[in-house]
């Protein structure tokens, strides 16, 4: 059996990408470490403040809530956690009860909101109106966008400073390279540890970008975190391709990841004055913050005749 | 059984069936997945029960298992 070039203990995970292997305890010591550390050298939260968690019952999310939650009681902050409820069929239903269970157990206040009651029509649903309306886009472009918007809305209703999403190195990695192949400007020039506050805009965060997907993994396996594994139903398209790219990239050619994030993290800073400024207002029909008179999501949703069905979209909680 | 082959038992988590895969003898875990072609980056595997690095040797009679972590969303 291998050792760990720490402590000589049986490794459970060999970092290819800075050549040592790591046993249980040093993995989990490093990933809280490199937590903590992004908490820090990125400022994503001040003492006091109230932060949500957005929650699907993955792997990641529920790992990030773990971490958010022993975080936050050391540096008395308030901790909430949020579901997206896309209404996706045997996919978020199970997770769904994960989140529960995780958030009952770090005794974390949970809110769910959904698509069927803020817009009028679940994910299943929309997939279905696009495919036969032929609009082109599938399923995932519908659903981030809304997702986006809708947890924008919750944050904001729910009065939190921070809103943090748990994307890993994989995912911030892939978005980088999906912005570059559709050379979107604006949305790579977004990309970051935290998005900056604008009017409107709860701030993000995403504490676990610099943690490696399988870090994550190894991490919420050997806490014993109880993690929903389902594969969504709608995942494919060029965001799989990239993402297997990327994985066969790093496998021939380790810390492939971090050199792409690292580049890019040097390169925004001179990024900064080719981004165009401009002035947010009020969607009109919905009221979230926009550049153009409609948001995207209402523009998305206006082709189907759906649209925001109420102002306050925080119904019940569940605790 | 072929001269220097080795037979490992391997189950994917969410598979009901486990099937028995022939490898060369000190098979290192990280081949086993080239050959069911899997990504090492995508994947979490346990010999005998224990989370291991894919570069653990297969010896015969070990049991893997492949436990796929990249869902999405
Ligand atoms: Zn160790
Ligand atoms: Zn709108």
């Amino acid at each position: 059996m291998l050792k760990c070039d720490f402590c000589g203990r049986h490794a459970v995970y060999n970092r290819r990408y800075a050549g040592v292997f790591l046993c249980d305890r040093c993995i989990i010591k490093s990933v809280e470490r490199r937590f903590r550390r992004a908490m820090g050298k990125y400022k994503l939260v001040s003492p006091g403040e109230r932060v949500a968690v957005a929650v699907s019952g993955g792997k990641d999310s529920v790992t990030c809530m773990h971490l958010l939650a022993d975080h936050c009681e050391r540096k008395n902050c308030e901790l909430i956690a949020v579901t997206v409820d896309e209404g996706i069929k045997g996919y978020r239903d199970r997770s769904m009860s994960i989140v529960r269970e995780n958030a009952k157990l770090l005794d974390i206040e949970h809110f769910a909101v959904s698509f069927r009651k803020t817009f009028g029509a679940t994910l299943d649903q929309i997939a279905m109106l696009a495919k036969r309306k032929k609009t082109g886009l599938n399923p995932c472009t519908y659903c981030g966008v809304m997702r986006r918007s809708l947890l924008n809305q919750a944050a904001r209703e729910l009065g939190v400073d921070k809103l943090s999403t748990a994307h890993n190195l994989d995912d911030e990695v892939q978005a980088i390279m999906l912005n570059y192949v559709r050379a979107d400007f604006s949305r790579l020039y977004r990309l970051g540890p935290g998005y900056p506050s604008r009017e409107g805009f709860v701030p993000r965060i995403k504490p676990l970008r610099e943690i490696p997907e399988k870090e994550v993994a190894v991490y919420a396996l050997l806490k014993g975190i109880k993690v929903h594994l389902g594969v969504c139903p709608y995942a494919g398209g060029i965001h799989t391709e990239i993402r297997d790219f990327l994985n066969q990239l790093e496998t021939n050619h380790p810390n492939s990841k971090f050199m792409i994030l690292r580049m890019f993290d040097r390169m925004k800073p001179h990024l900064a004055r080719s981004v165009p400024e401009f002035e947010l207002c009020e969607c009109k029909i919905c009221g979230e913050p926009t550049s153009s008179g409609m948001c995207k999501s209402c523009e998305l949703l206006r082709e189907f005749g759906l649209g925001l069905k109420r102002k306050t979209i925080i119904s019940g909680k569940s605790r | 059984m072929e001269l220097g082959k080795t037979l490992v038992r391997v189950r994917i988590t969410g598979q009901k069936v486990a099937r028995k895969v022939g490898v060369v003898k000190k098979t290192k875990i990280a081949d086993l997945l080239k050959q069911l072609g899997l990504n090492r980056e995508t994947v979490v595997v346990k010999l005998n029960g224990k989370i291991v690095t894919e570069d653990e040797r297969l010896s015969d009679g070990d049991s893997v298992e492949i436990l796929p972590i990249v869902t999405g969303g």
